[in-house]
């Protein structure tokens, strides 16, 4: 599918304007014109290097994750049992035990609201923190802290780190956003498998990585000599320098000679207990793809999306615990060993402090369980998790209300949330980037409230 | 203090002056007026001066941002106060500032105590902060507009603004220009109000504005846009500054490729411009290059080999026109034409209605081969109705959801203008209101589009969204119109008449833009008064020659093709190597995602497959933008939901180089039997015969003497068989891939 392409055929305007700077035209200096310092932004420390989004695709029930009911009657509380955690007196789902003992590097916003019940427009208000509007696409927060981080690096005149690219979805990228809204599109999500793609259970391939039959590093070397000659040459008579490099051609060139940047992918070099912790079951392998997410952040990607479908769960709810009797891999089993796992890796390798991890979809569900068995939208109130990067762990920041209907106390918008993510990545959330029509818009919503209570 | 003084004694004169102007209203001061160094609003901080809401104090809201899109002038206004955007309805903002909430904003006891005094100087919870400094002349006026009852108090209308300089060329990098904006209004008074005009520079990176003074310096040469905005009124401000110390002489050039009198206006314009820059131009391309990129330009295709060598070898002096004049006769640029046309139109938009699609297409290609005029083209597709499955034009109302996102979609495509922001308020930078998007909305409502078999409803009504009313139709900008009937005639009669300033420019602009790699006004559907072309009498003269020749696409694009700016070099000299827009040198374009593949499979000498279609087909030719094809994937797509205008097309690069390497595309196509490659080898060539075929079918050129001591240093001729296929079919990707093959130059 392609992402340039929705259902609702809202015509979508690339702004890209980036790409023609030049001494006579439009500047990027002013791209960190920051024309007012957010009031509530000043004593945070940003300590995250690098984000892991957890995507629920389909919008998780709050009631069966991380928001449980246990004292409401049978058709709210649903067919789940809850659990006790490593934080006295904060319960969630039975299904969530091993996360359960993780609780005290976690915190939940049981409070999350938004007015936006349908998937693609939740979609776009929790991944971008802008309510979606015709008028403009806006940069998901990983094109966001892609673009502003490379234009950190080009100002310091740093190169990249790291030969993998910046913005990383894992299998792939959700359908229902433009990753790069009007950023350049060289700051949306590098899908790891092709939406086209077969993906086996487990296995990454990410495509055109491995040489094409016949060729090898030595032909493939050749043939960039060559090409960089003949721009050479064609480019000898023109005063301009900059146009013999293809950046992007050396891009793809170190990605597929870099065997560091390369095995990133390769997940058969972990021990194979790592991999069996993190599980390798489960639709879509959600396990393995947080796994590959660990190896990325720890080779320097700053942004990974890893996105896991199927939670739209308007029929039976309790298939997400088990499909049939002795079925480990349901949804709800399967991410809690792989959300534990990746913290308490994290946790291990001393990365957890850097590197922050957040699980969320596009909305909750429906408090009253329906006729099927099942649940169906409410944005109403829903919850988030985070965990890392600077976030206070073992703490519940607001609540719903007995039925998990709305917000009970301290209500939190997506664009809340928004200008929270940003701060803990180290982004002003009223850094001011600029539309190809030079409209400038600030990466998170005018009026956007930082969460504080979650900072360390 | 001496400063202080003489602001004082100024002061005091203006008084008098402005007194004079009251007393004598019929005698006009404007000329002395404006040339004068007065300091502005003086008078209006008086007690006795009686303030106007609408002239005085909303510039002020307008000027401190109270008003703006990210305040309160934001569609649901912000902390309960909903302004108009930067004052668009004054009215409006009357009855929120002083009736709303029972009045509790003013104070008319107590004025210092107006919620309005004290928000924006932040004596009490502001959730903007503090915008005004309690001592500022604009709180005096506030509070003067308050002690005075808080009424409206407009008596005269404003009927425009003149600012001063309206264009500017500087030598001098570190002066500083005084802006200067005086008000006319209807009652014959004028105002400087040079402070209450919000100065911004279109880009903030290339002037900086001293907003106490008004004054404006220049940071980086070049030509740069200012917007000074006061009420309703926005006039852009140009300032140049030279690129280089020295001037420049551009008269004695190589003028071997205009033999037609027409493109005079055309380059003389450039040169102009050129001149006052001081940045002189590149070379003139060569035969070679000139070849490549008018028929890249005019056909889509790269020139056949044969047709290079020919080329090279004709010495007649008009062998260029004569080749211009061949190609636009040609069947290639019929289709190459309807392709750039379709995607214009986004023709295969319709909901995935293939059989609409197929005679949509099929009949604007009968209206390029006949050579119909665009005039012509737009009205069968404004007037058409009828079975979408047999009237090709039908499915135009079958492009978009609605009448509104048609109303959007038919300005920019035939007005090259954004209607689109004057949906929810009037549009901030141009005369746009909502009526007049309201109005277009209402006359395109009346033709229904939803089924299979387009429909007019005369009956059928849209709703203004500001008046809660039926939206009256409107041309606009122009007229209103019956409410009962169908209104597309007048419509279209409008947009192509001689003296419509949109419709011609619009699409004249685009062909500009297709031939020179930029448009004149760019964005190209962003025409307004705010975003003025580069060179504004050239692009005049270019519609209306158009006009003047029966709205003829070819006649316009010869025109061009023939100038000498079109048939410069692209490579640069160091004194116009930053120039992007002034047409010294030519500008790189990208190949369209369509050429490109078509280029690779005429190179290879072996086609490529698109869906279902029969072995041969060109991806030019593809008349469903989704037809299935792994090339197109790669190299770029045209989603017809757009006009493919903001060069959104092309797929993520890196992904597109990772397949360039190890990918089908290339790898799976270069040593193929049957392709050019192994056919040159069979036939017993030599590798450097082989290396000049593939130059001349890829660069349309033959090798420099460089390259040729290049590639022998890697061809070599006593090498195995296997060894030797390998390093030709190196060089072929690499031909392939290379900046000069990507790209039309």
């Amino acid at each position: 599918m392609d992402i340039t392409k929705r259902c609702d055929g809202i015509s979508r305007r690339n702004f890209l304007r980036v790409g023609g700077l030049t001494a006579l035209g439009l500047g990027l200096g002013n791209f960190f014109l920051i024309q007012r310092a957010n009031a509530n932004t000043n004593p945070l420390t940003a300590k995250a290097k690098s984000c892991i989004l957890i995507w629920l695709d389909g919008g998780p029930s709050h009631l069966e994750t991380f928001d449980p009911k246990p004292d409401t009657p049978q058709e709210v509380r649903g067919p789940l049992n809850t659990i006790s955690t490593n934080i006295t007196g904060v319960r969630i789902s039975e299904c969530l035990d091993q996360t359960a003992q993780t609780m005290d590097k976690i915190a939940i916003i049981r409070s999350m609201t938004s007015p936006l019940g349908e998937h693609s427009l939740g979609t776009q208000y929790l991944m971008t923190g802008y309510k979606p509007t015709p008028a403009l696409e806006y940069p998901t927060y990983g094109a966001t802290v892609t673009y502003v981080r490379s234009q950190n690096i080009k100002d310091s005149s740093g190169e990249s780190l790291s030969a993998l690219p910046p913005n990383i979805a894992v299998p792939n990228f959700t359908g229902e956003v433009s990753g790069n809204g009007y950023l350049p599109i060289s700051t949306t999500p590098f899908s790891v498998v092709g939406n086209s793609e077969k993906e086996k259970r487990g296995q990454f391939k990410v495509r055109d990585l491995d040489f094409y039959q016949g060729l090898d590093i030595d032909r493939l070397s050749r043939r960039r000599q060559f090409v960089n000659a003949l721009n050479e040459f064609s480019s000898a008579k023109d005063a301009d320098t900059e146009s013999v490099a293809d950046p992007e051609l050396e891009r793809a060139y170190n990605l597929i000679t870099s065997p560091e940047a390369k095995g990133a992918f390769n997940l058969s070099d972990e021990h194979r207990d790592v991999r069996n912790r993190y599980g390798s079951g489960g639709v879509n392998g959600i396990g393995h793809s947080c796994l590959l997410a660990r190896r990325l952040v720890e080779r320097g990607v700053p942004f990974v999306t890893v996105n896991h479908t199927g939670w739209d769960t308007h029929q039976n709810i309790f298939q997400l615990k088990e499909r049939y009797p002795t079925d480990r891999n349901a949804h709800l089993p399967s991410l809690d060993r792989a959300l534990s796992a990746l913290i308490q890796d994290l946790s291990d390798r001393r990365m957890l402090d850097e590197t922050l991890v957040i699980v969320m979809g596009e909305f909750g569900r429906t408090p009253k369980i329906n006729s099927q068995g099942g649940r169906d939208h409410w944005p109403n109130v829903f919850s988030v998790m985070l965990a890392g990067g600077g976030v206070q762990g073992g703490q519940i920041i607001g609540s719903s209300d007995t039925l998990g209907e709305f917000p009970k106390e301290r209500p939190v918008t997506p664009s809340d949330l928004s200008a929270t993510i940003y701060t803990l990545l180290g982004i002003d959330p009223s850094l001011e980037l600029h539309t190809s029509d030079g409209r400038p818009v600030r990466v998170a919503p005018d009026g956007a409230k930082v969460v504080t209570e979650l900072f360390v | 203090m001496k400063k202080r003084q003489s602001v004082e004694i100024m002061s005091i004169l203006t008084t008098i002056l402005f007194v004079y102007c009251l007393v004598l209203p019929n005698i006009s001061f404007a000329d002395e007026y404006s040339s004068h160094i007065v300091p502005s609003q003086a008078n209006t901080s008086d007690s006795t001066y009686v303030v106007d809401f609408e002239n005085d104090l909303i510039p002020i809201f307008t000027k401190f941002g109270c008003n703006a899109g990210a305040c309160h002038g934001s569609a649901a206004g912000r902390g309960e106060l909903n302004l108009s955007l930067f004052g668009g309805n004054p009215q409006a903002d009357y009855q929120a500032i002083v009736r709303q909430f029972s009045g509790r904003r003013i104070n008319l006891i107590y004025p210092d105590e107006s919620l309005v005094i004290l928000k924006p100087t932040a004596q009490t919870k502001h959730g903007g902060g503090q915008v005004l400094n309690e001592n500022e002349e604009a709180v005096e006026l506030l509070l003067n507009w308050i002690k005075q009852g808080a009424r409206f108090n407009t008596q005269r209308e404003l009927d425009r603004v003149e600012i001063t300089p309206k264009k500017q060329i500087i030598q001098d990098l570190e002066a500083s220009i005084q802006l200067r904006s005086i008000a006319y209004f209807s009652d014959g008074t004028t105002k400087d109000v040079t402070r209450w005009t919000v100065f911004t520079p279109e880009d903030t990176s290339t002037i900086k504005i001293d907003t106490t003074t008004s004054t404006a310096k220049m940071v980086r040469p070049g030509r740069h846009i200012i917007l000074a905005r006061y009420l309703t009124e926005v006039i852009p401000i140009e300032f140049i500054s030279p690129l280089n110390t020295t001037p420049i002489d551009n008269t004695n050039l190589d003028r071997t490729s205009s033999q037609s009198g027409n493109t005079t206006v055309i380059d003389s314009e450039i040169l102009k411009l050129l001149a006052t820059l001081r940045i002189p131009v590149s070379a003139a391309a060569d035969d070679a290059t000139f070849l490549r990129r008018v028929t890249l330009d005019l056909t889509g295709r790269l020139p056949v080999p044969d047709h290079v060598t020919a080329f090279l070898a004709d010495k007649d002096l008009t062998k260029r026109e004569r080749l211009v004049d061949t190609l636009l006769q040609s069947e290639e640029f019929n289709q190459y034409w309807t392709l750039q046309l379709a995607k214009l139109l986004r023709i295969g938009g319709q909901n995935g209605n293939s059989q609409g699609t197929l005679v949509y297409h099929r009949w604007l290609e009968q209206q390029i081969q006949n050579g119909v005029g665009y005039d012509q083209i737009t009205r069968s597709i404004i007037m058409a109705v009828g079975d979408s499955h047999q009237v090709g034009p039908a499915n135009f109302y079958r492009t978009t959801k609605s009448a509104g996102e048609q109303a959007e979609f038919m300005s920019e495509l035939f007005m090259g203008a954004r209607l689109r922001c004057a949906n929810c308020h009037n549009h901030p930078l141009d005369k746009w209101t909502q009526d007049d998007y309201h109005g277009l909305t209402a006359i395109l409502a009346k033709v229904n589009g939803n089924d299979q078999v387009v429909k007019v409803k005369p009956k059928a009504e849209v709703i203004h969204p500001a008046t809660r009313e039926t939206a009256i139709p409107r041309i606009p900008g122009d007229r209103y119109l019956a409410s009962d009937v169908d209104g597309r005639a007048e419509l279209v009669d409008w947009l192509t008449s001689v003296d419509n300033s949109y419709f011609a420019k619009a699409i004249v602009n685009r062909l500009w833009k297709a031939m020179m790699g930029r448009g004149l006004v760019e964005p190209v559907d962003d025409f307004r008064s705010t975003n003025p072309a580069t060179h504004p009498v050239l692009l005049a003269d270019l519609a209306k020659d158009f006009v003047k020749n029966g709205y003829d696409l070819r006649h316009t694009l010869k025109r061009i093709a023939m100038s000498d700016a079109y048939a410069r070099s692209v490579n640069t000299l160091p004194e116009n190597v930053n120039d992007d827009r002034f047409y010294s040198h030519a500008l790189k374009k990208q190949l369209p995602p369509e050429v490109l593949a078509d280029a690779i499979s005429d190179v290879l000498n072996v086609p490529d497959l698109y869906g279902d279609e029969p072995e041969g087909t060109r991806a030019v030719a593809l008349i469903d933008p989704d037809t299935e094809s792994e090339a197109l994937d790669i190299l770029g797509r045209c989603v017809r939901e757009s006009s493919c205008e903001t060069a959104n097309a092309s797929t993520d690069g890196l992904k597109r180089k990772l397949h360039l390497f190890n990918g089908e595309l290339l790898n799976a196509r270069i040593g193929v039997i049957g392709g050019r490659l192994d056919t040159l080898i069979e036939s017993g060539k030599f590798p450097m015969e082989i290396l000049d075929a593939f130059y001349l079918a890829a660069l349309s050129r033959n090798p420099t003497v460089e390259e040729r001591v290049f590639w022998k240093q890697h061809i070599d001729d006593y090498a195995s068989a296997a060894s030797q296929q390998r390093v030709l079919e190196d060089m072929v990707w690499s031909l392939l891939t290379c900046n000069e093959f990507v790209m039309n130059h």
